[in-house]
């Protein structure tokens, strides 16, 4: 029990990190991890480790997150006014707007591309394990990915590559 | 040699192939520069979403997220939750003195005492949920309507008791294994002190059944009726007075069709 308590707090900073990039706003993201750790720890008991513990945790995550926005929905939530993309403009060079940007365009990005796409790049978490986390098969998870990058492309204006151009 | 497909490429980036398959990657890269500047651009995707947001990973986790923490609190909870369970127990036990006391000329508990018993158990084991009070919050009054009234297989109007100072909050189904159907729904309401109001309304037990009972229970009172139609016991924290009050316009409004209640 004591050990499930060690692997869930060793868990934490990758949560918040993910739940920071999930919504783009910290109480939020601070406020799903609080629901989600009180789950885990309510529930702790009934977790076999079968999987990594990080795993269930990111599960759990996500789906208080999906079940939040839900809710949200049903209220008539405001949409924040920074997830509608803004025109894409290309990059005139990479740094600090491109970055703007490109958290703007993540914020747009629907929900399920969002998740699929910051567990594997955000989290480095093998496919598999994002698959099983977000239990979906590997190709749809590897479809999601694909259009969750595409997407971007089309919202970045992927910017030329600046290092590699050859002068003549 | 099979094809080198996005998918291959993104895995690639990805760090999802074996060392064979990247080898392959690789060979097919030198000599594609289309698929290498995707495979850049992408690996530029990753990189910059690592630099916004992995930072907050190093930050120093705030108290409240604390695990220690939670978990104390949990248990804490938890050790409520038993206190709450037991108190549940010792009121459904005066619940069902109270209806041995009211059991009049014959000998088992009558059906009227038997659903007191019932709804005063509810009553008290859903009006101490801050959470989980309701099944069916009380702003979607219609589909609740219609969906207690199709369980019940009874038109059932929700009761606007707002004149009583009682706002809705919403209503719950319920086993009730004394009636036809064996199903009841409890209504819930607050005033604005926070106590709490419920109905507990059943198809009618049998035209056998008593047709008026008043149940004084301690802290709550309870009020029995009973028609061809439904039976409907209402429990609150108030005086007798006032809950006769009360039944007068939850009997009006329960069934749009039954004739106007008297006591």
């Amino acid at each position: 029990m004591v050990d499930v308590l060690h692997e869930i707090e060793a868990a934490v900073p990758a949560l918040r990190r993910y739940a920071r990039a999930l919504t783009r706003d910290l109480d939020r993201a601070d406020d799903l991890v609080q629901d989600c750790l009180e789950r885990a720890i309510a529930r702790r008991g009934l977790f076999r480790p079968k999987g990594p513990i990080r795993a269930w945790l990111f599960t759990i995550l996500v789906n208080v997150h999906r079940n939040n926005l839900r809710g949200a929905r049903r209220r008539g939530d405001m949409v924040d006014l920074e997830a509608i993309p803004e025109p894409s403009v290309p990059a005139p060079q990479p740094g600090h707007l491109a970055l703007a940007e490109l958290d703007r365009a993540i914020g747009a990005l629907p929900l399920e591309q969002k998740e699929a796409l910051l567990l594997v790049t955000l989290e480095g978490l093998p496919y598999a394990e994002a698959a099983s986390i977000l239990d979906i098969p590997l190709g749809t998870l590897m479809s999601r990915l694909g259009r969750a990058r595409a997407t971007l492309k089309t919202l970045t204006g992927a910017p030329s590559e600046p290092h590699l151009r050859t002068v003549k | 040699m099979s094809a080198v497909t996005r998918d291959t490429l993104m895995a690639y980036v990805d760090g999802g192939l074996p060392p064979a398959e990247r080898t392959r990657v690789e060979a097919y890269l030198a000599e594609t520069p289309e698929a290498a500047a995707d495979i850049a651009l992408m690996q530029r995707q990753t990189d910059a979403i690592r630099t916004l947001y992995g930072p907050v990973a190093a930050e120093p986790v705030p108290a409240h997220l604390s695990v220690d923490t939670l978990a104390r609190k949990a248990e804490g909870a938890r050790r409520r939750t038993w206190m709450n369970l037991a108190a549940a127990l010792v009121l459904l036990a005066v619940g069902l003195g109270g209806g041995w006391m009211l059991r009049g000329q014959s000998d088992t508990p009558n059906i009227a005492d038997r659903l007191i018993a019932e709804a005063v158990s509810a009553h008290t084991v859903f009006v101490a949920e801050k959470r989980h009070a309701v099944e069916v919050a009380g702003n979607d009054s219609e589909h609740l309507s219609s969906w207690l009234s199709n369980r019940l297989q009874t038109n059932l109007a929700m009761p606007d008791l707002s004149a009583q100072g009682l706002d809705f909050l919403g209503g719950r189904l319920l086993p009730a294994p004394e009636v036809p159907g064996g199903r009841a729904a409890q209504l819930m309401y607050e005033d604005a002190s926070g106590a709490r109001l419920t109905l507990y309304v059943t198809p009618s037990p049998g035209p056998n059944a008593p047709r008026y009972e008043l149940a004084n229970l301690g802290l709550d009172t309870a009020l029995f009726w009973a028609d061809n139609v439904i039976s409907c016991t209402i429990t609150a924290p108030y005086s007798a007075e006032k809950l006769q009050a009360i039944a007068h316009t939850v009997f009006a409004q329960l069934n749009p069709t039954m004739p106007a209640y008297e006591s």
